[in-house]
């Protein structure tokens, strides 16, 4: 019994021991969340000390525990201030063991002794002063009982100190409040103890005056050695400070507890014998490391105050960590300090390689920085843009790796054929700006079109299949991007998930309308107007319903908004085909007649239309009144019907002249025969040995190639839309808002909330330009192989540009909304403008015989036919056979027969899951309102019996009151005010409470106090006993909203 | 020379302009340019023609018959920028709830304000008016004397407001004002808040009330009451008198003093 009054004290100066260790770990000040993480890396370590701990005798363990602490005392200096001095303090401390066994030649076997010793502590652990036989074990031994002697006699003594401690560990609250007594002694003796290093001499008696508590700690340590070591550590003590002088912060400490010890023993309070613990003792500590470490993790759904969640995490987190520890050996101990480092500096580590990982995203901070200035729907654009960048970079990876730099390096240098040659009669501008930024002259004669490519089979050393190569790459790059497309709708169809449910407006706008994501003041205050108009809005929109009188008029509007952009459309299509028609007028004509204007007609209207007529459309879809997220996909919709019907335009166009050029290139060719018979008949008439003629590439009569024509439309186009975009962000934006920040200085109103005002970020014409722009790279990149690096440069650039141009010339939006779901649309019309832009490209190159004499196809019937020629000539011929039987019709169509098959079993299992998650849905809602119903009744009956309880309690005699009130101040801390009465009726109207039974009567009032606090799910009251535990809390839940 | 073609494209652009600014164009065509051709037709300046509308138009001795001639003239013949019928519902009804004892209007204009306020005043209670163009000053006294409001009730003072309102307590015997209005320029506000601040006249809870302050609009102003901290202020939004798209709003001034 004597043993089991022992626990409280000696917990008591652990706790001192401990809140001293803490004080100096403020990590777990800074992330609490890590505690956690350490009570899992420890749990393993407890586990095996407690096999270990079975295993050994009660007193061994206790022994244990008493290095533990001194393990724990060791590095307690580690964590003060001075650490290299505190390293040779340390080593003192062995040293003075050392002494104390007296014997040099152990000290080389110290490892094996202590082996040898546990195991004869195993073999003799219930005699174990008898059992020791060697001399020093004895001497070891024997300071160690006495002290427990001592401690029984002390524990006796102060049997009402540790009842005291007792009721501490019940109510936790009474913990805390001693708790942080002590470490605010303790804080002070750490000052005191800084004053006293400046006043060395005096620092004996000072410090045992002032540290009391602060040596009673570790006097339980520190008697171990009898007075003999005490002796001779105070030597060793003394020749440190002659060494180091400022080691007596700690040396000094330990010196006056021991001089202390003799006299004041008896007096101290908290001292405790480690020794005395038994094993029911420390399965009892276990059993609570393990309930607080419950507590913690249930805490989150207590209903409790923040701050009393706070005290009792922070408390039990200090409880856990405290025992984990100790109720390891000496050496866990030290695997436990090591394993909390480790975890400390593992959990920096990973918050450090988080950040480095966001640094490492490409303009992830400025987009967060735009986020929180302008709302998710800007920030969208940006991200999107980013993506894109990065479809590009892979796109242009694969043409420069594998077309470009092999043709450049590998293939016939510059001027060796005439397809490499710049002409004779354009040599002498060739060089100039206007031609090389027309793309024509050396830029057109160079590795960035088509017709620079020679049809060699093979290049270089490598016998780099060249043709083959422009082949694959060209399909490679579509194929890759219609993958890369498909699997980001299909991971954004997955998030998006469930769609909006009408039926609850006024709750969603409620609860989900705020950005958070938002961080600029001005931007929160438009935000907080917008939801306060949208509610209103809502609000004056359910009356209407309600009302339904102006629908009409709103279907009107809208009918009418619908038509006017149509006749825009229409008329800009119009524009751009007229322009066209004039622009095949002005080729016929030959070019150089014509002014510049006139000769980039067709780029300049395209880019003004598909500038303008976006603004039209804007003002037009004021008249419709939808919802911002709603109007922008219109205003998305009709952007893309524009562009789409402009691309198409230009495309059709292009295809006139394509013909043009394959008219031209017959004659061509009929000429060049006869060019080059006359040159054979020359010869041939000349000389018959003679060489043959050499002629300059340059001089070489040559077809017009019309693969490179469309590849300089479509560059130049690429060009000019950069431009265009890049001007107008100048000037409608940079320009706008310099006029109006400094002319609003002397103009007769305010520029800046009135009439020209920032401009907001046009989100939709944005994003749309950006989708084009890469349709037209899909479309052009097979003619023009520099199409995905400029188209790089060009994100490259706008990407800073319009993120300096939004920070420095926008306003936010007034009406800020989410983009939640605008992703997958943004996704939706790429997949339309690739799918749409691969079309033209593939009918090219499937229906149209490439040109004679430029090209890597050149000489070949069609441009695919390079797949037949490595098929025949590279591959043994058993392959070509399985490839032309695979071909064969025969197989090809069951295949796709099969396909579609698949396709069509896994869309219609879908469908039937997605029917089924509907009817789950719809049952979880039956059942969440049942369970309402029958938590009503419920509520209701329970009120009843209280109240019939209330009168029978009323009637009843004082005994019962008496025992009720017991329970409830026992209760008070723990459970909830309206809670009682229940737990009241129970006591009166059904038998004994629920508790008392649940009560073990082995355990102490520690662990039954931590019990209830766990059991705070109202599983025990009988309004509620029918009830499942899960749906009682749900329609709990339910009901406080 | 730049082909048809692409200054057709630029077609969207002007529509674009046109609609979503259009209030602001029919303000320039109402307010400056049939402003300008009838002070060329008929040789009398814009306030005389308002005045000769109202004189044949109304009641004498009737300040509501006056107050509705000139809405009528200012929303269907031409264009003159007085508070209005909407705004002006708010400043009566401030004036019902402070019922001010001492009311200081800047900028008089041609008298419409100054006959709204009378019109609301308490008995006992005084309007001290001040006008700084001359022309407008004597239609504004005979737009008053119309409206039937003496001496005692209305008092005009015809200079600029900076050189008045330093004399103000002085020459007026003015210790304190319940209520100013200001419709004057816009640029004039602060300095002449400031040199109300600064002479004393405004004691705890007068109120000020600034008209115009979002369009044509006074930025410093806002600026500074934003600052200041003086005063317990907020805008009543509404749109520019007798046009609906333009937005406009009056900033109330509450004065705390320093606290």
């Amino acid at each position: 019994m004597q043993l089991t009054h022992h626990t409280p004290a000696l917990q008591d100066t652990r706790t001192h021991l401990h809140v001293l260790f803490l004080w100096q770990r403020t990590y777990l000040d800074e992330a609490p969340a890590c505690d956690a993480e350490d009570a899992a890396a420890v749990r393993s370590i407890k586990a095996c000390s407690s096999i270990r701990l079975q295993l050994t005798s009660p007193l061994d363990a206790a022994g244990s525990l008493c290095e533990g602490i001194q393990d724990h005392e060791r590095k307690m200096p580690r964590d003060s201030l001075i650490p290299s001095e505190n390293d040779t303090d340390i080593e003192l401390d062995f040293a003075g063991e050392d002494d104390f066994q007296e014997a040099h030649e152990r000290k080389k076997h110290r490892g094996q002794r202590r082996d040898t010793d546990r195991e004869k502590k195993r073999r003799k652990n219930s005699r174990r002063k008898e059992a020791s036989s060697s001399a020093d074990r004895e001497k070891e031994l024997q300071p160690r009982h006495k002290k427990t002697e001592r401690s029984r006699r002390r524990s006796a003594k102060n049997e009402q100190e540790t009842k005291r401690s007792k009721r501490d560990e019940e109510g936790r609250g009474q913990t805390t409040r001693r708790k942080t007594a002590k470490t605010k002694k303790n804080i002070k003796n750490e000052k005191t103890k800084k004053t006293d290093d400046e006043m060395e001499g005096e620092a004996g008696e000072r410090n045992e005056k002032g540290k009391k508590k602060h040596g009673s700690a570790k006097k339980g340590e520190r008697k171990e050695g009898g007075s003999e070591h005490v002796a001779k550590e105070k030597t060793q003590v003394k020749k440190k400070k002659k060494r180091h002088k400022k080691v007596v912060e700690t040396s000094s400490d330990q010196e006056t507890s021991e001089e202390g010890d003799d006299e004041e023993n008896a007096n101290e309070d908290e001292e405790v014998r480690p020794e005395s613990l038994s094993p029911e003792e420390l399965e009892k500590l276990k059993e609570a490391v393990d309930e607080k470490k419950k507590l913690i993790q249930s805490l989150r759904g207590k209903p409790w105050l923040m701050k009393k969640k706070l005290v009792t995490l922070r408390e039990s987190q200090e409880f856990v960590e405290k025992y984990e520890g100790a109720l390891g050996k000496g050496k866990g101990r030290k695997l436990y300090a090591y394993k909390v480092m480790m975890t400390k500096r593992w959990m920096k580590f990973q918050r450090d390689f988080e950040n480095f990982k966001t640094a490492c995203i490409p303009w992830e901070m400025k987009i967060k920085e735009i986020e929180s200035h302008f709302g998710s729907s800007v920030a969208s654009y940006f991200i999107f843009l980013r993506w894109m960048y990065g479809i590009n970079m892979i796109l242009f990876g694969l043409t420069f790796g594998l077309v470009m730099v092999p043709e450049a390096l590998m293939g016939r240098p510059y001027g060796t054929i005439p397809r490499k040659t710049v002409p004779r009669a354009e040599e002498a501008s060739a060089m100039d700006f206007a031609v090389l930024w027309d793309f024509k002259g050396y830029a057109q004669y160079s590795v960035l079109f088509y017709g620079y490519y020679n049809n060699q089979r093979a290049v270089g050393w490598l016998k780099f299949r060249m043709p083959l190569s422009y082949f694959l790459v060209g399909v490679g790059t579509v194929a890759y991007s219609y993958m890369v497309v498909i699997r980001t709708m299909a991971r954004n169809a997955n998030e998006s998930g469930i769609g909006d449910d009408n039926s609850f407006n006024f709750s969603w706008k409620t609860f989900t309308s705020w950005d958070y994501l938002i961080g600029n003041p001005e931007t929160a205050d438009n935000k907080f107007a917008s939801i306060t108009t949208s509610f209103k809005e809502a609000i004056l929109e359910e009356q209407e319903s309600r009302k339904d009188d102006n629908i009409h008029l709103t279907r009107f509007l809208r009918v009418l908004a619908n038509f006017l952009v149509l006749c825009c459309l229409a008329g800009s299509g119009y524009l751009i085909y007229f322009v066209v028609r004039r622009s095949q007028k002005f080729t016929l004509d030959g070019l150089e007649n014509h002014t510049w204007w006139e000769r980039n007609e067709v780029n300049m209207v395209m880019s003004l239309l598909g500038m303008f007529c976006p603004m039209l459309f804007d003002v037009i879809s004021t008249l419709e009144n939808y919802h911002p997220r709603v109007a922008l996909q219109w205003q998305l919709g009709r952007i893309f019907a524009l562009f789409l019907g402009n691309l198409y335009t230009f495309i059709i166009a292009l295809m006139d002249e394509i013909n043009l050029k394959r008219e031209e290139e017959k004659i061509v060719k009929f000429n060049i025969t006869t060019w080059e018979a006359s040159l054979y008949n020359g010869t041939v008439s000349g000389n018959f040995t003679a060489p043959p003629v050499t002629i300059h590439p340059a001089d070489v009569p040559r077809g017009p190639c019309w693969e490179t024509m469309v590849g300089q439309e479509f560059v130049r186009l690429i060009i000019s839309d950069t431009m265009t975009t890049y001007i107008t962000l100048l000037i409608g934006d940079f320009l706008r808002a310099v006029l109006v920040r400094f002319l609003n200085y002397c103009w007769c109103w305010d520029l800046e909330a009135g009439f020209p005002s920032y401009s907001e970020f046009d989100v939709s014409g944005n994003v749309l330009g950006l989708i084009f722009n890469q349709g037209m790279i899909w479309m052009g990149a097979f003619y023009a192989p520099c199409l995905p690096a400029l188209n790089v440069l060009r994100l490259h650039v706008s990407m800073y540009l319009q993120c300096w141009a939004v920070m420095c010339c926008n306003v936010p939006q007034e009406r800020v909304f989410k983009a939640s779901g605008s992703n997958n649309f943004y996704m939706a019309m790429l997949l339309v403008i690739l799918f749409l832009s691969t079309l033209p490209a593939i009918y090219t190159i499937v229906t149209i015989p490439p040109s004679f004499d430029c090209g890597p196809f050149s000489g070949k019937n069609r441009m695919f036919d390079v797949i037949q020629e490595t098929l025949e000539s590279d591959f043994p011929a058993w392959f070509s056979k399985v490839f032309s039987y695979a071909s064969n019709p025969g197989l090809v169509l069951p295949f796709i027969l099969l396909m579609v098959l698949a396709i069509y079993y896994l869309q219609s299992t879908s469908k039937s899951y997605k029917q089924a998650n509907v009817e789950l849905k719809k049952k979880l809602q039956m059942q969440n309102e049942e369970n309402k119903k029958k938590n009503k009744r419920a509520a209701l009956k329970a009120q009843l019996d209280l109240e019939e309880a209330r009168k029978e309690a009323s009637q009843a005699g004082e005994l019962q009151k008496n025992n009720n009130a017991s329970i409830q101040s026992q209760e008070a801390d723990e459970e909830n005010h309206s809670r009682n009465p229940r737990i009241y009726h129970g006591r009166n109207g059904r038998g004994p409470p629920p508790f008392t039974d649940r009560e073990p009567s082995t355990r102490g009032p520690v662990s039954r106090n931590y019990h209830h606090g766990n059991l705070s799910t109202p599983r025990y009251l009988p309004g509620f006993s029918q009830q499942s535990d899960p749906t009682t809390y749900r329609a709990s839940n339910l009901q406080n909203p | 020379m730049v082909s048809p073609a692409i200054a057709l494209a630029f077609v969207p652009l002007l529509l674009t302009l046109l609609i979503r600014y259009r209030y602001f164009f029919v303000l320039f065509y109402r307010a400056v340019l049939v402003r300008v051709w009838r002070d060329c037709v008929t040789g009398l300046s814009r306030e005389e023609r308002a005045y000769q509308y109202v004189l044949t138009h109304s009641t004498p001795g009737d300040p509501d018959s006056i107050l509705d001639a000139f809405d009528v003239w200012c929303s269907k013949v031409e264009y003159i920028s007085n508070i209005g019928p909407k705004k002006g519902k708010i400043l009566d009804r401030l004036l019902m709830e402070q019922s001010p004892l001492t009311v200081l209007e800047l900028g008089a204009h041609c008298g419409y304000s100054t006959v709204r306020i009378a019109r609301a005043l308490p008995l006992g209670a005084r309007l001290y008016t001040i006008e700084m163009d001359q022309g407008n000053a004597a239609i504004t006294e005979k737009i008053i004397r119309l409206a039937g409001f003496d001496d005692d009730t209305v008092e005009l003072i015809v200079n600029p407001s900076d050189e008045v309102i330093p004399r103000l307590r002085s020459d007026y015997n003015l210790e304190r004002l319940d209520f100013v209005f200001m419709d004057h320029w816009k640029k004039c506000y602060l300095p002449d808040l400031q040199l109300l601040e600064g002479c004393g006249l405004l004691g705890k809870g007068s109120v000020i009330l600034a008209d115009n302050v979002l369009f044509p609009g006074a930025p410093k102003f806002l600026r500074y009451l934003r600052k200041c901290g003086l005063y317990e202020w907020k805008i009543h939004r509404a749109t520019l008198e007798y046009s609906t798209g333009i937005r406009d709003g009056m900033a109330e001034l509450i004065y705390q003093g320093i606290k």
